[in-house]
């Protein structure tokens, strides 16, 4: 009766885990049909493997083109996010200023903040300044959407980060930036490998803003390039999927590739939030 | 107050937290304010506005789509509730049970979904609920259920109930990995101390579990509330908000506001009007969960 149970759970946690990649799975084996094959059968797995949905992918679809710029967007937002946070964070906990409880709260507020209530005023915003559809566009939202939860991450690491290191330091005659990035910083990577890994997700697959800010196809990002995709494509759905693999195909290999750190950052994260 | 060896000259302190505060404030505090200013304009987008003081507003007030589509983030929400949290509770105290095999695989998998971009998870699942060929339509036949396959997408009265699927089953595993992150903070010598005294896996789940991760399980709940306020791109994807408005959404209704009707000024009191209901919901969750006499409520509802 005992081992029973024990089985029973052992298969639904299995039943479970097959049911959140097998989507996923389906995907990939239908991208490999072709589509009179799918129509007939979309549950099979392919009778004949073709590689054309790929090869339509790869020459008569901008795909490339979209994953070099989310590729660069999303380099250049999370070093931001990164850098600035750290430097924040790391000032918000150790020093006392005039204005800090004020400063702290405003950024706190972020967190709490619909930031999808900012689409479209952010949209005229950055209009009526002249910013859309640069190279650099959506850099601005992803940061600023960003800072907060960087900030609170390193404010609250650092403050279990023992004074001491930073006095000792001092007495030695080590300077204010010397020893932020020489010795606070190394101690601050738990932490910054967390944000990394939350902000690398999110802004590569962020499709509001990108959808709303960017309109010139040649800058656009995977997610929003997969809607035109989408409309080309509308009833041929394993070369749709095929589109999708290939857009998905750099997540799904860092992510099993580092699951292990990405899971435990994220517990780390949770805990501290 | 005591010089500190290790306190920087103000100049530079102000020069590591202002230009972060700055970009801040220009994404996020701004666009707040210049909403607010426009939403008291008749404004197409163009160089002509119209001052009109409350009109907008008033016009939200009646607004039916409006008013639909703030519905149907409140379905998207408790279905996501129940759903997410729920069914994340549930798997993570079984995962947490000490003779259950490939912890970590099961960890690992489960978690993936949430590094998928929306969009996919949403294409994904219209091609599962195609009427011809959707994977679902297909699994019904093959085990002789013909009578129920149906446009999955296209009924409008169980739409709702539809599009939440894709968006549950995405971040069941997402809270599973937060609620496993408080329970790994339980001591385990209170489950063996309530073992040794007879008591079986539901009881160590309802009774030691969940009062233990009442924090947690709060951060869900808030994190769920505000992430299915703004919920946008599964529905663009799925449905579009459609068929009809049935599916619409608070973010969906602003974007074509904007983007189709180009009412520029109905759109900022649009965004705003977002902005405190989201808000609202979000303060009244809080104030839910820290009300010992009302915890179960909140953490069922």
């Amino acid at each position: 009766m005992r081992r029973l149970g024990r089985l029973l759970v052992n298969l639904l946690l299995i039943g479970f885990s097959i049911s959140c990649v097998f989507p996923i799975f389906w995907v990939l084996y239908s991208s490999f049909k072709s589509q009179a094959e799918f129509t007939i059968s979309s549950m099979a797995l392919p009778k004949v493997w073709t590689m054309a949905n790929y090869v339509s992918v790869v020459t008569q679809s901008q795909m490339g083109t979209y994953m070099l710029n989310s590729f660069r967007t999303t380099l250049m937002s999370v070093s931001l996010i990164v850098t600035i946070s750290f430097v924040m964070g790391y000032c918000f906990s150790r020093f006392r200023f005039r204005g800090r409880n004020l400063l702290y709260t405003v950024i706190l507020m972020g967190m709490l903040l619909p930031v999808h209530a900012l689409l479209v005023p952010l949209y005229i915003q950055i209009r009526d300044a002249g910013l859309l559809d640069k190279w650099y566009t959506l850099v601005v939202p992803y940061v600023g959407f960003g800072l907060p939860m960087g900030v609170i991450l390193t404010e609250g690491f650092v403050s279990s980060i023992p004074r001491t290191f930073e006095e000792a330091a001092a007495i030695d005659g080590s300077g204010f930036l010397r020893t932020t990035f020489t010795i606070i910083l190394p101690l601050t990577m738990p932490i910054l490998a967390t944000l990394i890994i939350i902000m690398f997700f999110g802004n590569w697959n962020e499709f509001s803003f990108s959808l709303v800010l960017i309109n010139r196809d040649e800058l656009r990002t995977v997610p929003v390039g997969l809607t035109m995709f989408r409309s080309m494509y509308r009833v041929d759905y394993p070369r749709l999927m095929a589109g999708m693999m290939v857009a998905l195909m750099p997540v799904i290999v860092l992510y099993f590739l580092f699951s292990d750190r990405i899971i435990q950052g994220m517990m780390a994260g949770a805990i501290k939030g | 107050m005591q010089k500190d060896v290790i306190q920087p000259k103000s100049w530079v302190l102000g020069a590591c937290i202002l230009p972060g505060i700055a970009w801040y404030v220009y994404v996020v505090i701004l666009p707040m304010i210049t909403a607010m200013r426009n939403s008291l304009y008749n404004w197409s987008g163009g160089p002509k506005m119209t001052y009109i003081g409350f009109k907008n507003y008033q016009f939200l007030m009646r607004d039916s789509i409006f008013w639909q589509a703030f519905r149907n983030n409140l379905t998207i929400t408790l279905l996501s509730l129940i759903g997410q949290i729920g069914f994340a509770f549930i798997l993570s105290s079984l995962l947490a049970m000490r003779f259950v095999r490939l912890k970590r695989l099961h960890r690992t998998v489960a978690y993936f979904p949430s590094t998928v971009s929306a969009v996919v998870v949403g294409y994904v699942w219209s091609v599962i609920f195609n009427y011809d060929s959707g994977l679902l339509n297909s699994l019904l036949r093959a085990v002789g259920l013909e009578s129920w396959a149906s446009p999955w997408l296209d009924i409008p009265s169980s739409i709702m109930y539809v599009v939440s699927i894709p968006i549950i089953w995405q971040y069941i595993g997402y809270y599973m990995i937060i609620i496993l992150a408080g329970i790994s903070s339980i001591d385990q010598e209170v489950y063996d101390m309530a073992e040794i005294d007879g008591a079986n896996g539901v009881q160590r789940a309802l009774k030691i579990t969940l009062p233990l991760i009442k924090g947690t399980l709060g951060v869900c709940v808030m994190l769920c509330i505000s992430g299915n306020m703004r919920i946008f791109d599964h529905i663009y994807s799925l449905t579009g908000g459609g068929p009809g408005n049935s599916s619409i959404v608070m973010a969906m209704h602003a974007y074509k506001t904007t983007f189709i009707k180009s009412q520029f000024g109905y759109a900022s009191a649009m965004s705003f009007g977002i902005m405190v209901l989201s808000l609202s919901l979000i303060m009244f969750s809080r104030v839910l969960i820290q009300q010992p006499w009302r915890k179960e409520a909140a953490i069922d509802a």
